[in-house]
């Protein structure tokens, strides 16, 4: 439901975990005395404009790797990023570059993962460069999304290079690429280097542009620590591997070290460089990218951004940019079966260790059991997560209508957070409740502006702005409710600009909202999984949706049910199930009383795994049904 | 002591093939009949040396009192070779002395003289697949009969003193309204049968409905409307005088029931002959090749036509008769559960059974539970519904 429309800033799927460099270790003696040999640097490119083709030959170029050698890698990489077509999880990886002027240099490429439920590890990956590759289809020209991505790395002051892909193609345009880099970028594009990473065209002037063209780092090795974790891994045997860029000082085995956010100590077990495999080495120096393990168990115990010094020679100040990773959007988790429940703690416990912005907690519904309150960085990371524990677990789950996270101020003056329907306190006693905006950018072609606008409109979107990127582009801005934007908004954006509007968004504020909680009921019971925290204005519309869904889905019982959406004591959606009074087949069996006994207990299985509401069976079809978003339909 | 066991013979053959119908039935010429009544008499010999001890789980054998010539259309077999099996049952069984004897027979093949040769077998419950009273439904159900025939079949068995004549009618037809369905109750009463089979139609996989119905050129028709002839039926026949005794079968009094098919829902032992023919041995079941060229050739080369068997344990035992049960106005006698299941499923159940007595479904009368008439149409919920402890 994701991929389409969404930038990239990474999109490379060249992942870990390879040993090439064992075949030849003599490449592996770096000049890294030599702060001035280091480039530390990322590659900025729209989705399929060849990030991950480009960063494969830069490895192969440096490396020396097979192609064949290369694909079953990619092969061995998270179905869900190649599927989507963007990176969750970034990688970083050290190249050993033996450049035109004779020396050898140590080339850090920097991966960011490209989608914006993850744009707090974009940032943090972005402080760790000097420089960037800017990438451009020759065919496709500067695309809107190409701008976004070059104002956040020039946010972060970094040198770009632009480089023209994809120049072998019969519809590659270089002149207007050209003029497009120029026009659009402001960038001077008879800087831009020309390549076809597909057919290897280009890759040595790529490469001794990175090394001419952006700035080596700076910094002092005999400095006070100051060294920035922008990524991390889980290992079983080693625990949390750290990846981390070293701003001032030096890192070693032994050291004593602090975490300037969390306060903790740890002593550094090993320090090294991100090959395809883990490369120890004796230091890491300011300029330095590299890992470092210390003793920390899991990837809980660490924060992406926090900043590494020596506890015994502390650095005055954490480097700025630190923001805690908090999860915005909530939803519980059940399994289908509730023999399951344990290994779903056990999934969450392990996924958890891989992946520090998930968070959950027990919750139970007396329809579906016991389950998590899980928290997520967006909707992408829920889908992602969801995906995980279905496929690398073969859970079988129910997943509760996502929410986000409400501020409620009480009668009483006291504040309170409120992300689970079940949580919600009575309304009398709410003074105000408020809910998190976020700044949506759009960016779109022209002729769709008036329907997205009546979109951001219908999603109680303001301050709805736009400007012209350039001749037929457009990037509007709105500002809108978070929770809208959980409820279909992708779909229909995906829907109305046919594919070609994008969108990204950063958390705003909170905003005074007019909350409700609307709740279904079947046969008066409420079916507690299925309440849900609204906006006033659409809880009817939400509850009909929701009615209707269990309408269809509900098998006719022996008694009618009704089927309610209320707010309070207030119905606001309401339809009805008749009652079936005969299902006996008043059939002759004769003597096959087997077929019979066998139809009976096959139907008995089936209601085992009906859940029951008051008197009524309700099938796992039917929450399914229901809860499923609408681009599943 | 062994209750009275039952024999059902399968004749499986017709003149024509009724596009409802997935019993196991053929044409065949009467070369094939002659084979098959021959390796029928061989089964039930076979059957007599081999079966009993295993059959009841005893050393002693079972009587007969019962033995259902079902099929297939049986009134197409000359009775001659009727008689020939019941001659060999007679040899290789212990059966009583005047046994219950069934025949199922089609309207046109009922003349004055088949009927006399049928008497001769000693058949006293004669059951006429009369379907329909309606020619357009005959017609849709493949009959090969008129109304006229089904009505002149009917008063002639009456007038050759059957002890029990009983007619079987498929309603819950396509279009079907209340209003015709009643008329048509009305036309079989007016032949003064002493029992009604009135089943419903069902689209079997395989048959010729299922083939026009996955052409889109038949549907069933809804379960509302299924529900409303169901209760007509039993409305209309009860105001008649027909007591319901199971949901598809009516009897004008007690002596008139079908002690054979009683033997299915009372869980009794029966022995099934023929190709696709069910026995049970108050343990486990058994059934034959339902194709008759499988049928033959076992028979023929000595052994029992076997397709499959199972052995119920004493969960699965529970769960029919209370399945079997709620389809009776009889209902469940907690006590005569297995695994002394009773009392434990009747404080498990307190809450439905308690809703389902505020509901008007059961009566609950410990220790039995007896459905209504409205409880009776929801049996297959209600045996669902009850939790049954496992052993």
């Amino acid at each position: 439901m994701f991929e389409a429309g969404f930038w990239a800033l990474g999109s490379g799927l060249w992942a870990l975990g390879f040993g090439f460099w064992a075949l030849d270790s003599g490449l592996w003696t770096p000049d890294n005395d030599l702060m001035e040999t280091i480039r530390n640097f990322c590659i900025i490119a729209h989705i399929d404009h060849g990030k991950s083709t480009l960063a494969d030959r830069l490895i192969q170029r440096c490396g020396g790797v097979e192609e064949r050698q290369f694909r079953d890698q990619i092969l061995d990489s998270m179905d869900i990023e190649r599927e989507r077509g963007i990176t969750i999880k970034s990688n970083t990886v050290t190249l050993l570059y033996d450049a035109q002027d004779g020396r050898r240099y140590t080339l850090n490429l920097i991966d960011t993962p490209g989608h914006v439920d993850f744009s707090h590890e974009v940032r943090r990956s972005l402080m760790s460069c000097e420089g960037a590759l800017l990438l451009v289809d020759a065919s496709q020209g500067v695309e809107a999304q190409t701008v976004a991505n070059l104002y956040l790395a020039l946010e972060y002051d970094l040198e770009i290079v632009p480089v023209i892909n994809k120049i072998d193609l019969p519809s590659a345009d270089i002149e207007r690429a050209r003029e497009e880099i120029s026009e659009d970028l402001g960038l001077d594009p008879y800087e831009a280097v020309l390549s076809s990473a597909k057919l290897g065209e280009g890759i040595d002037e790529v490469l001794e542009a990175i090394v001419q063209r952006l700035p080596a780092p700076t910094g002092d090795p005999q400095a006070p620590l100051q060294a920035l974790i922008f990524d991390a891994q889980y290992d079983s045997y080693r625990g949390a591997v750290m990846i981390c860029r070293v701003k001032e000082g030096t890192l070693r085995p032994g050291q004593k070290i602090r975490f300037m956010h969390s306060g903790k100590d740890h002593a550094v077990e090993e320090v090294g460089l991100m090959q395809l495999e883990r490369v120890a080495t004796k230091e890491l120096e300011a300029g330095a990218v590299g890992y470092v393990i210390a003793g920390v168990k899991t990837l809980r115990d660490i924060a992406i951004g926090d900043t590494l010094t020596d506890a015994d020679h502390p650095a005055a100040a954490p480097l700025p940019g630190y923001k805690e990773a908090k999860p915005v959007v909530f939803s519980s988790i059940y399994p289908m079966s509730t023999d399951d429940y344990e290994d779903l703690t056990d999934a969450l416990e392990k996924l958890s260790l891989n992946d520090a912005a998930l968070t959950f907690e027990k919750d139970s519904s007396t329809a579906l059991g016991f389950g998590f309150r899980c928290g997520f960085l967006g909707l992408l990371h829920l889908d992602v997560v969801q995906e995980r524990l279905r496929r690398e677990y073969g859970l079988s789950l129910i997943l509760s209508a996502p929410s986000v996270r409400y501020h409620i101020t009480l009668e009483s003056g006291e504040e309170i957070s409120v992300d689970n329907p079940s949580r919600f306190p009575d309304p009398a006693q709410i003074s105000y409740a408020e809910e998190p905006y976020i700044k949506a950018s759009i960016m779109m072609p022209e002729r769709y502006i008036g329907t997205v606008m009546e979109l951001c409109r219908e999603k109680r979107g303001s301050n709805t702005t736009f400007n012209y990127l350039a001749v037929g582009r457009v990037e509007l801005t709105s500002e809108l409710p978070l929770a809208e934007v959980l409820f279909d908004f992708y779909d229909k954006l995906k829907t109305i600009t046919q594919g070609y509007g994008s969108f990204d968004y950063e958390v705003l504020d909170y905003r005074p909202t007019d909350l409700v909680k609307v709740d279904i009921l079947v046969n008066t019971e409420p079916v507690d999984a299925l309440s849900q925290l609204v906006h006033r204005d659409k809880a009817r519309t939400r509850a009909l949706k929701y009615c209707d869904r269990l309408a269809d889905t509900i098998p006719k019982q022996q008694f009618k049910i009704a089927i309610q959406g209320a707010i309070g004591g207030q119905i606001i959606a309401r339809k009805t199930i008749n009652a079936y009074r005969k299902d006996v087949t008043a059939k002759c069996y004769g003597g096959d009383i087997t077929r019979k006994r066998k139809l009976l207990e096959k139907q008995r299985e089936g209601k085992k795994r009906m859940k029951i509401v008051g008197s009524v069976e309700i099938p796992q079809e039917a929450f399914v049904a229901v809860l499923k978003s609408e681009s599943d339909k | 002591m062994i209750p009275a066991a039952g024999i059902y013979i399968h004749l499986p053959f017709c003149s024509s093939i009724c596009p409802y119908c997935d019993f196991s039935v053929v044409k065949g010429s009467s070369g094939t009949r002659a084979h098959f009544v021959e390796s029928l008499t061989d089964e039930i010999r076979i059957c007599a040396g081999s079966v009993w001890p295993a059959f009841v789980g005893t050393d002693s054998e079972p009587s007969f009192d019962s033995i259902f010539l079902g099929g297939g259309t049986p009134s197409i077999i000359h009775p001659d070779q009727l008689h020939n099996i019941l001659d060999q049952l007679e040899e290789s069984f212990d059966i009583v002395t005047d046994p219950w004897i069934a025949m199922e027979v089609n309207p046109e093949d009922v003349t004055p003289l088949q009927l006399s040769a049928w008497k001769e077998l000693g058949v006293s419950y004669l059951s006429l697949g009369v379907q329909s009273f309606d020619a357009q439904s005959l017609e849709f159900l493949g009959r090969q009969h008129t109304p006229g025939q089904a009505r002149e079949s009917v008063e002639m068995a009456k007038a050759a003193g059957f002890p029990t004549v009983s007619i079987d009618l498929i309603y819950c037809l396509p279009g079907q309204s209340q209003g015709s369905w009643r008329s048509e109750l009305s036309c079989a009463l007016d032949t003064g049968p002493d029992h009604l089979s009135c089943y419903q139609l069902t689209i079997e996989p395989g048959t010729g409905f299922d083939v026009r119905k996955k052409q889109g050129r038949l549907s069933e028709i809804s379960i509302d409307q299924q529900a409303a002839l169901f209760f007509e039926t039993h409305s209309y026949l009860e105001s008649e005088g027909y007591t319901a005794y199971e949901v598809s079968n009516f009897a004008s009094d007690p002596r008139h029931e079908s002690r054979h098919n009683q033997k299915y829902w009372n869980h009794q032992p029966y022995l099934g002959l023929g190709p696709s023919a069910h026995s049970f041995s108050g343990r486990s079941r058994w059934w034959n090749h339902p194709g008759l060229k499988q049928y033959l050739a076992a028979v023929d080369l000595g052994g029992r036509p076997i397709a499959e068997n199972e052995t119920l344990d004493s969960w699965q035992i529970c769960l029919e008769a209370i399945a079997l049960g709620l389809r009776t106005p009889r209902g469940i006698d907690l006590e005569d559960l297995p695994g002394n299941r009773g009392p434990a499923i009747w404080h498990r159940n307190q809450a439905v059974l308690h809703r389902w007595v505020e509901t008007g479904l059961i009566d609950a009368d410990p220790p039995t539970i007896r459905p209504t008439l409205k409880g009776m149409a929801l049996a297959d919920t209600l045996s669902r519904e009850l939790d049954i402890p496992m052993d």
